[in-house]
């Protein structure tokens, strides 16, 4: 009996598993096992990352991992660039034209992945879709642009509802690629969600979700030839999966390293660990009014002096990350470097501040803070609150999972102070200052300094550039010294790299394949 | 059969049930608004996203409205992928199936002849052996056991890939990983119930009318202890599901359970509720089945 019913089912197991397995066998041939150094010619590039790419509507997933993807496949009119500014992507070349207008020169001859053409209607299109539909999720960062008006198929202007200095930021940032309109609107948004058409440099050959996405070259591409025959992008959520994955050879490139791996990775030939800053800036945001104890300009100096942010970069980031005193950091245009690397730390003098604030025998404030959201939260503000301890400031924290955080978050129900980070997609201060506008303070920090106000309503609409940016180094002057928000550090990027490949990662943490090259 | 008909019909409430817990369970637990927008995002950018995903009507309706459509089989849109949910979790079904098959065949590959040699060895070395080394397997948490498999079958011993999905090769170490748990499980079982059908009187007759060990031990001893160990499989199904949301996070493995926890994370409740409907849509069935094969095994039993 035992025969005539046991081995039948496993039989059948192994048949089940055997016709699996063989459905989507045979093209990963070279995955997986093998020294670093193998394949070390293949002109077959594989990344792991963290997260899969949520979608390919560019205008609804407000995700970094995702455009670093997507800038592979879509063109911007204009790219930004840390070391060059602004430079030509799709646009040869433009101009501000008066306040509310822009005048842009598409490239001619650029072409789509199904062969058609790009030009100024398709741009219309683009930005008009998401400069008018406030249920996507990029709404925010484009519905500045009023309309966009043809003057034939290369040229077009830009006109805004108010002066806008920031649109170059704007259009060079997540979610600015040019959609291919034709396309669109004969097959419908659910054939190219499935089959997306874009007229960069590589175009999607397959996508598994979760799984991979392979990108092969577009032969059309208006600019460099892609260098690449095959680029895959991999989805590895566990940080040690990843990290074995690039010991082994199985991915080129990982990133999002955490620090507790790194030694793994530079001990072992053949692999290297390669960082960048990035636009992630760690901060404690703090009720400035009301009967918080933090309404107290000296309780909030004195929060700031009592943490060494070097002490926590240097013991829970291994040294990745740099103090700051600014979120504007060098990169986004408005940033006031003289607040950059730099730390303000000194426990005795916070103890004399909250003496004078009339908290002698010490003080009791609540921090809230998420849990696993991001690199060594839970440790970062337990160590902080040691250091607040040691100065007679007593936290007693609210460590919050993710999702019950950004509902407070999104309430404005925090007490006195929250400890975030906040990124920079426009790399530009008024996207990093707006929050502290009397508008949008209101219900958090409830910051409120006529000074800071007129600065950044000002630097808001200055079509001047130089002025623009004096005034937001100035308001970030004045920002650092009321503290309503104290920025602590900024974080690296860090990433593991095969030797066999030269990669520089980029502030935006943008992904552009053909910058990686062979060594 | 009529009595398989009710247990069928008996599942429709308790499904009912499930969607109604999920859903609550989602909606008060976060907020899946501030979940998808940007942490930069203005208070007037939140408001217009709540009202276009209609979550500014009270929670009963919106459960309403879920459940109408549902009934018609439609589990909604997923927020992130903006795609039909219950695709998304039909896509995934074949890679996790293939998972929790092979973890399946592990475990009876291990399970069986260890089980029953401890049993016919009691009180040996070999029975101590396998006997600690159930409580170690048991005890071993998958996540741990799957980054040490990678750590030494694919990083240190280049013998097989580190994660994904794709060849023969990429499942090997996550089945193992999650087979071993139930292994473990399913070996304490066979042991058990060997040791105690090997003291009944029918076992003394086989041996005394002159039947080889080996014979007793195959014929009739393993086929009755089979019966408790059927059942513990099918019940098993659903630690081998609850296993398989870890070990595929761990091995890159594109099932159901990856996606479960990041739609879980992102409160994205169309696929949490896909998920969970399929999951238990199977739980279920791998209980009737166990029914089914075990009065297949033991004609004794009968339900109507």
């Amino acid at each position: 009996m035992k025969k005539k019913i046991l081995w039948p089912i496993l039989v059948v197991f192994v048949l089940l598993i055997a016709g699996c397995s063989n459905e989507s066998g045979g093209e990963s041939e070279s995955e997986g096992s093998g020294d670093p150094e193998e394949n070390s010619d293949s002109k077959r590039l594989v990344i792991a990352n963290g997260t899969d790419i949520v979608s390919f509507d560019i205008h609804d997933h407000n995700n970094t991992s995702t455009e670093a993807v997507h800038v592979n496949m879509f063109n911007y009119l204009v790219r930004n660039d840390a070391e060059e500014g602004f430079v030509s992507d799709l646009a040869e070349n433009w101009e501000n034209i008066d306040e509310n207008t822009w005048t842009f020169t598409l490239e001619e001859g650029v072409t789509f992945h199904n062969g058609e053409e790009l030009t100024a209607e398709d741009v219309k299109y683009t930005l008009e879709r998401v400069a008018n539909d406030d249920t996507l999720l990029e709404y925010g960062s484009y519905q500045q642009i009023e309309e966009v008006e043809i003057l034939n198929d290369y040229e077009f202007n830009i006109h805004t509802h108010e002066s806008e200095p920031a649109l170059l930021n704007r259009l060079s940032r997540l979610g600015s690629g040019i959609l291919p309109k034709d396309y669109i609107e004969s097959e419908g948004w659910d054939v190219f969600l499935e089959e997306p058409v874009g007229s960069g440099p590589y175009k999607l050959k397959e996508w598994r979700k979760d799984d991979q996405l392979v990108l092969e070259p577009f032969e059309d591409y208006f600019g460099e030839e892609p260098k690449w025959e095959e680029v895959v992008f991999r989805t590895i959520p566990e940080d040690s999966t990843r990290v074995s994955e690039v010991l082994t050879g199985g991915a080129d490139i990982a990133v999002n390293i955490p620090p507790t791996d790194i030694e793994r990775i530079e001990q072992e030939d053949g692999v290297s660990i390669v960082t960048s800053p990035s636009q992630r800036v760690m901060l404690f945001a703090l009720r400035t009014q009301g009967d918080y104890p933090t309404a107290d300009p000296k309780v909030r100096e004195a929060i700031d002096l009592a943490i060494d942010k070097e002490a926590i970069v240097d013991s829970l980031l291994e040294g990745y990350g740099t103090p700051t005193r600014t979120r504007v950091t060098p990169g986004n245009v408005g940033a006031n470097e003289d607040l950059y690397d730099t730390q303000v730390y000194d426990p005795e003098k916070a103890k004399e501040l909250l003496a004078e604030a009339g908290y002698e025998n010490g003080v009791n404030i609540t921090l809230s803070a998420p849990n696993g959201r991001y690199l060594k939260d839970k440790e970062s503000v337990e160590l902080m609150q040691a250091m607040l301890e040691e100065v007679g400031i007593t936290a007693e924290l609210e460590m919050l999972e993710w999702s019950a955080f950004s509902t407070r978050y999104s309430d404005k129900d925090f007490e006195d102070v929250f400890f975030i980070a906040y990124g920079n997609s426009m790399f530009d201060a008024s996207l990093a200052l707006q929050r502290l506008t009397k508008e949008q303070a209101a219900g958090e920090t409830d910051y409120d300094n006529p000074e800071t106000e007129q600065l950044l309503q000002d630097a808001m609409s200055n079509m001047d550039p130089e002025e623009r940016v004096e005034q937001y180094q100035k308001a970030q002057e004045i920002i650092a010294e009321d503290r309503p928000q104290i920025y602590l550090y900024q974080i690296d990027s860090i990433y593991g790299v095969n030797d066999r490949v030269d990669f520089t990662p980029k502030l935006s943490e943008m992904l552009y394949v053909d910058e990686i090259t062979l060594k | 059969m009529k009595y398989f008909a009710q247990s069928l019909l008996k599942t429709i409430p308790v499904l009912f049930l499930i969607t109604l817990i999920v859903f609550i369970l989602v909606r008060v637990t976060g907020d899946p608004v501030s979940l998808m927008i940007s942490e930069t995002a203005t208070d007037e950018e939140r408001k217009a996203l709540r009202e276009s995903l209609g979550y500014n009507d009270p929670i009963y309706i919106q459960y309403f409205d879920y459940m109408g459509d549902l009934v018609k089989g439609d589990f909604g849109d997923s927020h992130r992928y903006e795609t039909d949910a219950l695709n998304l979790v039909i896509e995934r079904l074949p890679a996790t199936i293939e998972l929790a098959i092979a973890s399946m065949v592990i475990a009876i590959i291990m399970s069986v002849p260890l089980g029953i040699l401890s049993a016919i060895k009691r009180n040996s070395f070999l029975d101590l052996f396998v006997t600690g080394g159930a409580v170690l397997g048991k005890a071993m948490p998958n996540f741990w056991l799957g980054i040490m498999l990678i750590l030494f079958l694919a990083v240190n011993i280049e013998v097989f890939p580190v994660s994904g999905r794709g060849t023969f090769l990429h499942l090997v170490l996550p089945s193992i990983a999650l087979g071993t748990g139930i292994a473990a499980e399913m070996t304490r079982l066979i042991r058990s119930s060997m040791l105690e059908i090997l003291g009944q009187d029918f076992i003394r007759t086989a041996r005394s009318k002159g039947l080889r060990e080996a014979m007793v031990v195959n014929r009739h001893a393993f086929r009755n202890a089979l019966i408790p160990v059927v059942t513990i499989m099918a019940l098993q199904t659903s630690t081998l599901i609850g296993g398989t949301l870890i070990t595929e996070t761990v091995f890159a493995w594109p099932g159901i359970g990856q996606l479960l926890i990041q739609a879980v994370n992102l409160r994205d409740m169309a696929v949490v509720q896909a998920a969970v409907f399929i999951i238990a849509i199977f739980v279920i069935l791998s209980n009737l089945t166990a029914d089914l094969v075990y009065r297949l095994l033991d004609p004794r039993i009968k339900y109507d």
